[in-house]
């Protein structure tokens, strides 16, 4: 049986353009966070996760002193499998360009994901993502 | 430090811990006390222990005074540094007291002390912060207490909110309810305002979902729910601070201090806006208003319809007041254009669809109600109306959509009747038997009015700028051919003009009209049409030019001054008068400055020289027509300069740093020819009024006894107006008398006077060996002697002790009487001795190896010193002293190898050999190197490093990288051991600069190789350098650009590398933080490629 693609036709949104960066101040703030994981390719297609809308700016919230950086992702489609790899590149890419002493919590939004509400998906896959 | 003996203060603690005695006696007493701590006469140890008693009787009353004296005491005593041991003893006494209810007061104000203690000066602990919540929020019953102590309970809670939030960032649930238990049931307004308060920065310590405030949000709004809206019983002055106003704004910061309060305020309010009381339904509207803007679209848009209806209540109720219709008129703009954002069509809809608003307005349309009968048809009209505006004038797309909706539908209503209305008026003149709809037509015309509202801001500055385009182009036809008259012409110019000058808010029209002028003067040039430029002259260029003459402050000098450039530039004529009025304007503020007693004329006339040399001079310096401006200039100044008064005014006023800039900008341009007669002038006018004996001085040096040490303010301004003329000279001029000048400016030399060693500095880069100027050898002679007579100043006291065999005749006595201790006047002494070094080394001349010497014996002076015990106590304390003159002198050697605006550079025609800094670098290189190798005091080699790494890095980098296999380790180790002291940031810098210039080239990559080890430590400590970020992230640059290199050695540093850049990855700023990323990533993945190629090598593993 040959698997097909979960999602075959996404729905690619433009990039918008936007300067340098908007921000004065230095310290660490949602845009950052969104720059550093916003080109991370798709598992299926060879489009960003910015570009089909899997994350957004709004989608990531960090909090400089407490340490910690919370995402939110929306998979393309409600029965999407490759979640937890996605989720997995978010964790990698984040690790690799913030400090250690950083929590970082990556969560898919509520319900965006099929099987969430059964419970068993999501329990694996937080227990996959969440924990470090 | 003199204590005061206990039989002096213990009677003040026994007054104020005795009940029966009058209040002010208390107070006496406190102030009494906490003045002695604060003078130090009193240590608050000494007081603890003799007070033992009073703080830990049984007796409840003695005891509660006891404590109370010291809090207040420690209240009054908030700017005295206090360690941390005396800190926490007493953060401890204090948290302990809390417990005891019937001492509470003198607890809670020696906490609230604590509390407000500034950093600075040893403040409380974050831990015994969070110990002083715990306790409070156990011990302290708030409620059951007196206002003023619950007053000063709150006042400790918004205190550690405010200012130590990450005290109680950890608070649990608990603790929240305690606090809430405070507040509840609180009646005093004071106490009150200051609850309110709390709740507030409460609510934003959680914003998180899952954080208390959530969680929370409806037992504490049920708390606050009891007080709105805000009724007020105490009238008007009974010396309460808060009004009813404050507290209503308090309440209201409460309500909107977190988005979870939302579910339960919108209905709240809501509710309250059909309440009776007129009151409440202002605060209610107020309230809404705020929280629609705080709680965001996303939370308000369940709320819209809601809204809207009570809205609609309000403003279409008859019985409602003015007041409160445009209360609530703004609260519903606020309402549409917050809602506006997460659904285009909400709120449009629910109003456009409304059946009250589509009836009302069918029938205030109808035919049938054409004439509005009663007042109350009128309101509601006029009510309509604004609410259909509101909706209009927020975007252009709901302008569309009610224009769409309505417009046609009204106009067709109000056009019949006006055509049948016009009809009947052509044919029964005037009386008119069916009136218009008046309804329609108000309706319309507020549509029509909002939608030009919506328009305007989109055309009025497409419209001005064409409208500004067409005036150009009418007015720059040629005259033969042109469309305009004469005056029509003159009146475009004259609107210009007055926009130019009355106008200059509004920068657009300002900027467009500025440059309509320019084009249409150049017009004028091009064209050749004389009548014109009479005309443009009189109108535009004397009107403008003349405001940069003008006191008038209205207009900012800057835009003057662009005015005037800009119409300058349309042709030579018109900038020759510029520069005319600048140099009015300059002389003007010099000499009348008196008059008007301005103390910001020296900022002005430094934009006026700025404008004047940095943008008018250099314009008419290419269009060939500065002939004898600058020479009148430079003279007219000099006139000034001859009366004593104004020279002492301007060094007084600040004015002379900006005159002598300007002055040598002046002489620098212009001939040869004039500068002889600039120079004349001045030196006649010193030689007229100094009462120096002139003609001493011809043929030798003044001996130290004939020199005048103090100098008065005139003279010294004279002089250095003189200098500032010298340094501008081309090599070819003449200066008069040469010797008495150079006599003249060492004698102000000697005194610590800089402008007259810049002065020295460019006569002698200029005409030594010149065999015009100088007779056999006359110059070096002279120079020789000012040296020497330098090197003795520096000398004199700060090395007394190393013997000098040199020094030998008698002068030597009197010059250390002369210039003892005057450590300020020994540091200009030796800049100027950098400057001349720096005008004989750009030359070319021998005589620099003497200065480099002499500065470098100095640097090493510390050592020498060292080693001899020292006999004899410096006036202004020993070593610190010296070391400012090693940094002095390490920073003479940046002043010989940098360049300079000031002087001795191409535009004051400084004579330049080619490759001088190399030659430089080159000579001193070893001298340098072998000094450090010898050196082993640590500050004599911080000495070395800092003077070497000013010639490092100012050094031709490919010059730096030939020797690079000699100076790496020095430089490395200039770079670890100047790493230390913020005040070296800046050579640092320049240092990391070169060394990465060096891993750049081929040469200097072999040569960093072969020492990586110690220079990878290094950078990787520069990694967290704290005074500069440029360093840290250059550091970084730095080390990716390691990784390039062969993986063999590199690899043994990757541990250290990869550590320094994790840690950079939390850096301040964002710069450092994205190359640190670079970094790690950069020698993870070339360090893991080596590993995996070591594992398939070996084949077992």
């Amino acid at each position: 049986m040959t698997v097909g693609m979960i999602n075959a036709n996404p729905v690619v949104h433009e990039r918008p353009e936007r300067a340098a960066h908007p921000h004065a101040a230095d310290a660490l703030d949602p845009l950052d966070v969104f720059d550093t994981v916003r080109d991370i390719k798709d598992p299926e297609h060879p489009y960003s996760l910015e570009q089909l809308s899997v994350l957004s700016q709004e989608s990531v919230s960090v909090d400089e002193k407490l340490g910690r950086i919370q995402i939110t992702f929306t998979p393309t489609v409600q029965h999407c499998s490759l979640a937890t790899v996605i989720g997995l590149c978010l964790r990698l890419k984040l690790m690799q360009n913030y400090p250690p002493h950083f929590k970082v919590d990556i969560k898919v939004a509520p319900g965006s994901l099929a099987n969430e509400e059964s419970g068993v998906y999501t329990d694996k896959f937080l227990r996959l993502i969440s924990k470090k | 430090m003199a204590r005061v003996p206990p039989v002096e203060w213990v009677p003040h603690v026994e007054a104020y811990v005795d009940v029966a005695r009058p209040a002010a006696q208390h107070s006496a007493s406190v102030d009494a006390l906490a003045a002695l701590v604060n003078k130090d006469k009193l240590t608050l140890f000494d007081l603890v222990s003799k007070m033992d008693m009073y703080l830990t009787t049984t007796d409840h009353i003695v005891r509660s005074r006891g404590i109370l004296l010291l809090g207040e005491i420690l209240s009054r005593i908030s700017f005295k540094c206090l360690d941390v041991n005396t800190i926490t003893t007493l953060s401890d006494f204090f948290i302990s007291r809390l417990s005891d209810w019937q001492a509470i007061r003198g607890a809670l104000v020696g906490c609230l002390a604590l509390l407000h203690r500034k950093q600075g000066v040893g403040c409380i602990v974050i831990a015994d912060v969070k110990r002083l919540v715990e306790s409070f929020l156990q011990n302290v019953p708030v409620q059951s207490l007196a206002a003023a102590d619950r007053k000063l309970c709150f006042e400790i809670l918004s205190c550690i909110l405010d200012r130590y939030p990450e005290a109680v960032k950890q608070m649990d649930g608990e603790q929240l309810y305690g606090i809430c238990e405070a507040i509840d049931e609180e009646k005093d307004p004071e106490c009150l305002m200051l609850s309110f308060h709390v709740v507030e920065v409460v609510m934003k310590l959680f914003p998180d979902p899952s954080g208390l405030a959530a969680q929370f949000a409806g037992d504490v709004f049920e708390i606050l729910s009891k007080y709105f809206p805000v009724y007020f019983t105490h009238g008007v002055g009974n010396g309460l601070d808060a009004t009813r106003e404050d507290l209503s704004r308090a309440l209201m910061h409460a309500f909107c201090s977190t988005q979870y309060f939302e579910p339960f305020v919108i209905p709240l309010l809501l509710d309250k806006l059909a309440s009776s009381l007129p009151l409440a339904k202002i605060d209610s509207l107020k309230y809404l208003d705020n929280c629609i803007r705080f709680y965001g679209a996303d939370r308000m848009v369940r709320h819209a319809s809601a809204v809207w209806y009570k809205l609609k209540e309000v403003i279409f109720n008859l019985s409602s007041d003015q007041l409160l219709i445009s209360e609530a008129l703004n609260c519903l703009k606020t309402a549409i254009m917050y809602t506006d954002s997460s659904d285009k069509d909400l709120f449009i809809n629910l109003i456009l669809l409304d059946e009250d608003i589509v009836n009302k307005i069918r029938s205030v349309s109808s035919v049938e109600k054409s004439i509005l009968s009663s007042l109350e048809d009128l309101a509601q009209l006029h009510a309509l109306g604004s609410v259909i505006s509101i909706l209009a004038e927020s975007s252009t797309y709901f302008c569309t959509r009610v224009l769409q909706e309505h417009f046609a539908h009204l106009v067709d209503i109000v056009g019949t009747k006006a055509d049948y209305e016009s009809r009947q008026l052509n044919n029964c003149n005037g009386s008119s038997s069916a009136p218009v709809n008046y309804g329609a037509l108000y309706l319309s015309v507020q549509l029509l009015s909002s939608c030009r509202e919506v328009a305007l801001p989109m055309l009025r500055q497409e419209y001005v700028s064409c409208a500004v385009k067409g005036l150009l182009t009418l007015a720059t036809f040629p005259e033969q051919c042109s469309p305009l008259p004469a005056n029509a012409y003159e009146d475009i110019l004259l609107m210009f003009t007055s926009i130019i000058i009355s106008k200059f808010e509004n920068v657009d029209l300002w900027r467009l009209s500025l440059k309509a002028l320019t084009s249409i003067g150049s017009s004028i040039a091009e064209f050749h049409d004389s009548e014109r430029e009479v005309v443009y002259y009189r109108t535009v260029v004397d009107k403008i030019v003349s405001l940069v003459e003008s006191y008038d402050t209205s207009m900012p000098l800057s835009l003057r001054l662009e005015a005037s450039y800009e119409v300058g530039t349309a042709g030579l004529n018109y900038m020759l008068r510029v520069a005319k009025s600048l140099e009015v304007a300059v002389v003007t503020n010099i000499s009348e400055s008196e008059a008007n007693g301005r103390m910001e004329c020296a900022e002005h006339v430094a934009h006026l020289f700025e404008c004047y040399s940095s943008r008018v001079l250099p314009w008419l310096l290419t269009s060939g027509g500065v002939n004898e401006l600058a020479l009148s200039f430079a003279l007219r100044l000099l006139d000034e300069t001859k009366d004593l008064t104004v020279l002492d005014r301007m060094s007084s006023q600040g004015l002379l740093d900006s005159l002598m800039t300007g002055m040598k900008l002046l002489v620098g341009v212009c001939t040869e020819e004039q500068q002889s007669l600039i120079v004349q002038k001045a030196y006649s006018i010193i030689s007229s009024m100094f009462s120096l004996p002139l003609k001493l001085m011809t043929d030798r040096l003044l001996a130290v006894d004939e020199l005048v040490p103090s100098h008065s303010v005139p003279e010294t301004a004279l002089i250095s107006m003189f200098s500032s003329i010298i340094v501008g000279l081309r090599p070819q001029t003449p200066v008069p008398d040469m010797m008495v000048t150079i006599n003249l400016l060492s004698v102000f030399l000697l005194n610590g006077k800089m402008p007259a060693a810049y002065a020295l500095a460019s006569i002698f880069n200029k005409y030594l060996h010149n065999p015009e100027f100088s007779h056999e050898n006359q110059l070096d002679k002279i120079l020789d002697d000012i040296l020497e007579r330098c090197f003795l100043t520096v000398l004199a006291n700060s090395c007394s002790k190393i013997s000098h065999s040199s020094a030998g005749t008698s002068d030597d006595v009197n010059f250390s009487d002369v210039f003892s201790g005057n450590k300020l006047s020994k540091i200009n002494i030796l800049s100027s001795l950098a400057w001349i070094g720096k005008g004989l080394l750009m030359r070319g001349d021998e005589k620099v190896k003497d200065i480099s010497m002499f500065l470098l014996k100095i640097l090493c002076s510390d050592e020498i010193l060292a080693s001899i015990p020292s006999h004899q106590e410096e006036p202004y304390g020993g070593h610190s002293s010296d070391t400012s003159l090693t940094i002095c002198v390490a920073s003479a050697f940046h002043v010989m190898m940098s360049d300079s605006e000031m002087c001795l550079n191409k535009k004051f025609h400084a004579r330049i050999k080619p490759l001088y800094k190399q030659r430089f670098f080159s000579i001193l290189m070893p001298i340098f190197l072998s000094k450090i190798k010898e050196t082993t005091a640590v500050t004599t080699k911080l000495a070395l490093y800092r003077a070497f790494g000013h010639i490092i890095s100012n050094a031709p980098v490919p010059a730096v990288i030939t020797e690079a296999h000699q100076i790496l380790l020095v430089m490395v180790d200039s770079l670890a051991k100047l790493s230390f002291d913020i005040e070296d940031k800046d050579l640092v810098y320049s240092l990391l600069l070169v060394f990465s210039g060096m891993l750049m080239d081929e040469k200097g990559k072999e040569c960093i190789l072969d020492n990586i080890q110690i220079t990878i430590s290094v950078l990787t400590e520069l990694v967290s350098y704290p005074h500069m970020m440029v360093v840290r992230e250059t550091a970084l640059q730095c080390l990716v650009a390691f990784s390039t290199l062969p993986h063999s050695k590199i690899y043994p540093m990757r541990r250290k590398v990869v550590q320094a850049a994790i840690k950079a990855l939390d850096d301040k700023k964002r710069a450092v933080r994205q190359v640190a990323v670079r970094c790690r990533q950069t020698w993870i993945s070339s360090c893991l490629r080596w590993d995996l190629w070591i594992i398939c090598q070996v084949p077992d593993v």
